[in-house]
């Protein structure tokens, strides 16, 4: 086994553990955020999403460097298997058992969400779900083993991102949309794409076609909803009107 | 790999009972969906030709990008 005596390795564990717990957060908060159909207007929701699952590899990789730097070091006597086995290590047994189950539940839900594909909804569903318990886990585990996070700064980092996430699973659940919450308003790839508007209008609606594909001033909003009447939504780049002979 | 001829078109089919009105795949492929009125996606029900890439990446990204892996994308040889 190696064991290195250098202090840097037991810094590194500890400034790596505050920045997973950090990044973390961030990546529940904005999870909660895409279930919530948060975007739309100013930013894409898509784009919400992909922040999302971008921070979550970011989150992932510290998190293994904080495991890594942890087990490698020989100031706390920790196992590898303590990583993953609760109650196998020496050193603040309760602690690091709570940090294993949420690095357990935590490569439940990476896991499967690379393979999302694979996996049935349902099942990815239900495993997400469990983000929620591993994100207590996490806060209990900084809480109970961290060395920084009993006073000062440390305590208030935690404090501030158990008080992010509490808030945040508060406005899930009262807010949870089942169903469509309505509409994106916004496209940006259409913009990006110079496209008025989706081929499904415009192959049955040559009139549905305007050239500006998004008109942000309000007069010519007023403008484009004067044009066409019939159209029932106030949005510029609405669909095809219902009476279609297409959709009826 | 020998060449691959793009001959033939693709469909974007989107299972209702999955969708939960996200949006994400508007966003991703405006050019192939629309949405409705309460947020569901409209699709072209025509098959898009393989030789218009742009829209073929824009599909796979909204397959990617789907939140209830709804989207799938369906090849169809005749053109």
């Amino acid at each position: 086994m190696i064991a290195l005596t250098t202090p840097y390795l037991w810094y590194t564990t500890r400034a790596t553990g505050m920045v997973a717990l950090i990044l973390f957060t961030l990546v529940v908060s904005l999870g909660t955020l895409v279930a919530n159909r948060v975007g739309g207007t100013v930013v894409g929701r898509f784009e919400v999403n992909e922040l999302h699952r971008s921070i979550s590899i970011v989150a992932m990789v510290f998190l293994v460097l904080h495991i890594t730097t942890t087990v490698v070091d020989s100031y706390a006597p920790t196992g590898w298997l303590s990583a993953i086995i609760p109650f196998a290590s020496k050193y603040r047994t309760v602690g690091v058992a709570i940090g294993a189950v949420a690095f357990d539940l935590i490569l439940a839900v990476w896991i499967s969400s690379l393979l999302k594909v694979r996996v049935k909804n349902e099942s990815w569903r239900l495993i997400h779900w469990f983000s929620w318990l591993a994100f207590s886990s996490a806060i209990l585990h900084a809480y109970l083993t961290g060395t920084d996070t009993k006073d000062g700064v440390g305590l208030a980092v935690v404090a501030a991102c158990a008080l992010c996430v509490f808030v945040t699973a508060l406005w899930r659940y009262l807010a949870r949309p089942a169903r469509a919450a309505g509409r994106t308003a916004l496209s940006p790839l259409a913009a990006a794409k110079g496209l008025a508007t989706p081929r499904a209008t415009q192959s049955g609606h040559a009139s549905a076609s305007s050239p500006s594909a998004f008109p942000r001033s309000p007069d010519a909003r007023a403008k484009s909803r004067h044009a066409s009447p019939d159209t029932p939504s106030s949005f510029p780049h609405s669909p095809a009107p219902r009476r279609s002979k297409r959709y009826r | 790999m020998g060449v691959r001829r793009r001959t033939g078109g693709f469909y974007l089919r989107v299972n209702p009972i999955l969708c939960d009105g996200f949006g994400h795949c508007h966003e991703l492929a405006p050019e192939l969906v629309n949405m409705d009125e309460w947020g569901y996606p409209i699709i072209e029900k025509e098959p898009t030709p393989l030789s218009e890439l742009a829209a073929l990446e824009s599909a796979r990204y909204a397959v990617r990008g789907c939140p209830r892996q709804a989207l799938r994308i369906e090849r169809v040889s005749e053109a």
